[in-house]
Formats: structure tokens, sequence, C-alpha cells
């Protein structure tokens, strides 16, 4: 944990922490490729789209919206890596465009999530009593659906827009987050620490995020990536029934619905690379998310 | 505890649960600040037809007492009228379960009978060869979009090889559908000695079993493995390795133990991959349920999507209570908590 760096003469306070922080990192990420393999591959799946996503406008050769009326479904070629759609849009650069969305919406929805989740566990099993019955039975209740059926219900009863598939996404998968959370308070809610710190006379909301979310975070940070895949599927999926994101934007499940009738007719690409693309992406998310699980809790290496 | 009397405390054990099941479905419609009212009037409406719809619909009363009328309504077996088909959701829904109920039970089916062994192989040697390659295969398994993976199937095997039917509808619309008996093209083929029919219905059912079982297989797999180690690491099969018994019986050991954690866990999946096999029923225009909830729900047919979420939610509760059924006559230690 403590990195102390021999070579520096007389350090600035704030340096040291700055560097020892940014050194706790690296050496985690060193941590993750020797312990886990798989997660590391995971990791750079997901790193290849990020940077595929944060430089679309520089790596796409065409315009992702812009109709080559003349070249309408054509298949794959030099000029068009990836074939044309049947708008005469580039596929290729749809393609590299969609990533943006993945991450657009993954990252949102889970940071809300977490935004939510979290407290409602921190409190909920802090607080106990009537309160945590009448949550964890609501999420009980909750589980009875299927979540691409409720999320397809929920953002078609509520107005259909991106920002609506993003809030959606993040309050349906809050409860994931809130149960970890609150089991790991409810392990802690008697040890020492947070007993002297109710001693010391501390404030609820002292002992909640100060003594307590440090301790109790680490389950539900694990699961984070295993939930971005999950967001990025189901966004996707939302897309395909035209639900929420709609057609010519270049986003890979409304592309999958573009194509899904040139299937029959033999004009495969259209709807194979957004959904090679889709699987990529969700794969590497999980291949990182099952790793980070395993490593930050090595018992759950056979559980779930 | 008698078997009737476990069962009827499993059962009224719901109650509360189905209640909150039903008030969720209440809410679902209210929250998005609909307008029926809008709806029905249509444009030219006046003030005084728009407050005589509201209170025809019950819409003036407060929210807590238009529950009250919903839920009595459900319990009586009554869901609304769909705005789209014009007829009692209710009819809509009976017609279409046994269609989509065929193609669960053979979906879910042959993904437990590819999924269960697998799963067993590969924790009989955690983090050999198999358990790797099938690591990485059931996680590609969780990755790949149900309804991407029915559009490629249908490429394959009806565009370039052939060998399957198109992809509309459970049956070659040339072919004359067998009496109903059971609501299953197949099965009620064979009853009548309708092979024409049976025919054609199994073969416009692989394409679509085969891709439920794949998506059906992945979780199942890495849950059996999960508990088949557990077991292989508790005392029991310690001490009857320990005993020298031979590795044949051990294993005898490790599947009777697994069992039911297994099997719940098989009940428990099928209400997520009902959400799924709504989309490949949507890609091979199935005509079951979820292709009728789905396309109510892309049209907005709300009475419709009400009626589906909560018949799906109803349906889950009932796997639950069945395999919590099953569960005790397998193992009746197993108490309610």
């Amino acid at each position: 944990m403590t990195d102390a760096t021999p070579d520096t003469v007389a350090p600035d306070k704030a340096f040291v922490a700055e560097r020892s922080r940014s050194s706790q990192i690296w050496n985690r990420f060193i941590g993750i490729v020797r312990l886990s393999p798989t997660a590391a591959v995971g990791l750079f799946i997901i790193g290849v789209f990020a940077v595929l996503a944060v430089l679309a406008p520089w790596i796409m050769p065409h315009d992702p919206v812009a109709a080559y009326t003349d070249r309408v479904l054509q298949a794959p070629s030099a000029e068009h890596w990836f074939g044309t759609d049947g708008n005469g849009m580039d596929v290729f650069s749809r393609v590299i465009y969609g990533a943006r969305f993945g991450f657009g919406i993954a990252i949102p929805a889970v940071l809300l999530s977490l935004v939510i989740g979290v407290p409602v566990g921190l409190i909920a099993g802090y607080r106990g009593g009537m309160l945590d019955e009448v949550l964890m039975r609501f999420f009980d209740g909750l589980r009875v659906f299927p979540s691409i059926i409720l999320a397809l219900a929920v953002v078609a009863a509520t107005g259909q827009s991106l920002i609506n598939v993003v809030l959606v996404l993040g309050l349906l998968d809050a409860p994931v987050f809130a149960r970890v959370v609150r089991a790991e308070v409810l392990a802690l809610r008697s040890s020492n620490f947070v007993e002297s710190a109710v001693a010391a006379g501390n404030p609820t909301w002292r002992i909640l995020f100060v003594h307590l979310l440090p301790n109790a975070i680490q389950g539900a940070m694990a699961q984070t990536a295993v939930r971005a895949a999950w967001a990025v599927r189901i966004s996707a999926t939302l897309a395909f029934l035209g639900v929420g994101i709609q057609a010519p934007t270049p986003e890979w499940g409304a592309m999958i619905r573009q194509g899904a009738e040139f299937m029959v007719s033999g004009q495969w690409w259209v709807a194979l690379y957004p959904g090679l693309a889709l699987i990529l992406m969700v794969f590497g998310l999980n291949l990182f998310g099952d790793g980070l699980r395993d490593l930050m809790d090595p018992r759950r290496r056979t559980a779930s | 505890m008698s078997f009737q009397r476990f069962i009827f405390r499993r059962t009224l054990m719901v109650l509360p649960l189905l209640i909150g099941v039903v008030f969720i479905t209440f809410m679902l419609v209210r929250i998005g600040g609909l307008d029926p009212v809008g709806r029905l009037a249509g444009p030219t409406a006046t003030q005084a037809e728009f407050d005589m719809i509201r209170d025809n619909l019950g819409l003036d009363q407060p929210l807590w007492q238009q529950f009250g009328i919903y839920l009595g309504n459900v319990v009586q077996g009554d869901l609304g009228e769909s705005w789209l088909s014009n007829r009692p959701v209710i009819t809509d829904i009976k017609e279409r379960a046994m269609v989509s109920l065929e193609l669960l039970f053979w979906g879910v089916g042959l993904g437990a009978l590819i999924g269960i062994p697998v799963g067993l192989r590969a924790a009989f040697r955690p983090n050999g060869k198999f358990d790797q390659v099938t690591r990485v295969l059931s996680l590609l398994g969780f990755s790949i979009p149900t309804y991407w993976l029915a559009l490629v199937m249908i490429f394959v095997f009806f565009y370039l090889l052939g060998w399957a039917p198109p992809a509309i509808g459970r049956m070659s619309l040339l072919v004359t559908p067998p009496d109903a008996i059971t609501g299953s093209y197949l099965i009620d083929g064979l009853l009548t000695a309708n092979w024409q029919a049976a025919h054609s219905a199994a073969s416009h059912l692989i394409m679509p079993v085969i891709c439920l079982a794949i998506v059906s297989a992945a979780p199942i797999i890495k849950q059996t493995r999960a508990i088949a180690i557990e077991v292989l690491s508790s005392d029991t099969v310690r001490y009857a390795h320990a005993c020298g018994l031979p590795e044949r019986q051990v294993r005898k050991l490790v599947l009777r133990n697994s069992a039911v954690p297994v099997l719940t866990f098989v009940g428990t999946e099928v209400t997520g991959l009902v959400g799924t096999m709504s989309l490949i029923e949507y890609v091979f225009a199935w005509g079951g349920l979820g292709q009728y909830g789905l396309n109510a729900i892309i049209s907005g047919d709300f009475t419709a999507v009400q009626g589906y979420v909560l018949v799906l939610a109803l349906f889950s509760v009932m796997v639950f209570i069945v395999i919590d059924i099953v569960v005790h006559l397998i193992e009746p230690r197993s108490e309610l908590n």
C-alpha cells in the first residue's frame, strides 16, 4: 500500500500523495494483468472501443449519416469496408461512431445506478427495520419482471429519447447495487470501528458516508463492468425494437434493425457488422467484469 | 409438515408479492403521465366530452381507489381491452400463451440438456482446459444479442443453405393446422396423426429453439459449475473420498447434491428468458405472447402492455412455487423461510 519513493528528496506533501496514488493505480493495473489475463483481454477490448469512440471523427472514412443515394446496399469493398446500408450510408463509419452510443449510455446509466443504489443500500442496511423490509420486498417484486421487458415498457411509457433510456436503465439497475451494499453494511454494522464512531458522537450521515461507505463500496464497484455490459446490451435491444433511439442514428441496435430485412435477401453486411461490434464490446466488458469480481473477492470465482 | 399444508403455505406466502406485482404494473402506465382520455376522445372532443370519458374511466378518483378497482378487476381476470385488437386482453393472452410455452419448453429444455453436463464436466477439473474454454464460451453466450443471433441463423440456414423454412410463424402457410388439442402444433399434429403438420411445425421450431437454447445454456453452464464446485468441496463429498469410494460413486453423490440448487437456478432463469424469448418470437414472427407483448409496447397499446407484463410476472411467481414444491418432493428437509 504505502509506496515509499526513496529517490525524492524532501518532497512536497501533496506531491507524495499524488505520486503514491497514481502508482497505486498502476500497481492495481499490473495486478489485474498478472492475476487475471482474461480481465486484461477484456480491458484491452474496452480500451480499443474507447479509442474508437473518442477518435471517431478522425477514423471514420465517411460521414456516418451521409446517404450516398447512388451506392445503396453495396457489398463490402475497398471504398466501403463494411458495405453500405439501405440508405447508402457507410456501414464501417457507422459502426465506429456507434461506440459513442455504447459508452454514452452505459457510463451515465451505471453512474446513476451507483448514485441511487449505494445510498439506498447504505441507509437500508444501517437503519434496518420497516424501511429495509419494504425496500427489499419492493426489489424482490421488481425481480419477478424480465428486465428487458420492464425497461422496454418504462421507456415506451415515459417517452422515447436518449436521455430517457439512460434514466430508465440507471433506475432499473440501482437495486443491484443497493443489494450488494446493503449486504456489506449488514455485516459491518456492529463491528468495532462503527460502534466507536457512534460512541465518538459522529452524526449518522458521517458514519454512513465517511466510515461505512469506503468499506462497503468494493462489492458494488466490482459489479460496475458487468452492469455496464448489461446497459450496452439492453440499450441496443431497445434500439433494435425501435424504442428510444430511432433508425438513421448510427447506434448498433438501430443498425441491426435496419439490416434485419436484408438478411433474407442476402445483404448480410448491414446487420452483421454492428452486431459483431456489439458482441465484442459487451464481451470485453463481461470479461473484464468477471475478472474484476474475482480480483476483488476470490471466493466469488466459484459463486455466480 | 404435510404436503398439502406445504403447498398451501407456500402459495399463501406469495400473496404480498402478488399485490406488489400488480401495483408495479399499475404504476407502469401511470408514471408515464400518459393520457388515455386524449387518445379515446380524439382531437375534436369538447371539454364536456373529455370530462365524461374521464369519469367513465374512473380517472377522477384518487390513485389508491383506482388501484383498488384495478386490483379487483385483475382478480376477476379482467385485464381491460386492447386498443389494437379491440378485444379483451385476457382473450388475446390466452390464445397465445401455449404458443410461447411450447417454444420456452423446448428451448430451455435443450439449454439445460447442454448446460448441466457441460457445467458439471467443467467443475470436475476447475481451471483445466475444458473449464477455461467453456468459461470464455459461456461469457460469449452472455454477450450475444439474441435477435442478432436469430437473424444470422436465418441468413445462414434459410438464405445461404436453404435448410430451414422461411422464418414466418410456426408452420408453413400451405399446411392445414391440426385440430387444436393442446395448442402446440407439433403435439397436436402427432396426436391427430397429421404427419404433414407435425413435420412442418417441427422444422419451424428448430431454429428458434436452438437460438433460445444457446442463450439459456450460458448462464446454466456457469451456475452449474459454481454449484458443483461448492458441492465437491463439501464435507459430504470429502468424506466419501476419504472413505475410498470409487470416483463413479462420488460423482453420483455430487450429482445428487447439486440437483436441488441447479433446478432452482434453472427455474429462476426462466423469468429472464421469457424476455429474451420475446425477441426471438419477434424475429421469427412466432405469433406468441412475446411477439404480442413487444408489438403492444412498440405501438403504445398500454392496456395490452400492462396485461402482458402482469402475466409474465405471474408466470414467474408460478414457476417459483412449482420449483419449491418439486424441491420439497426431492428434499423434504427443505423448509420455508
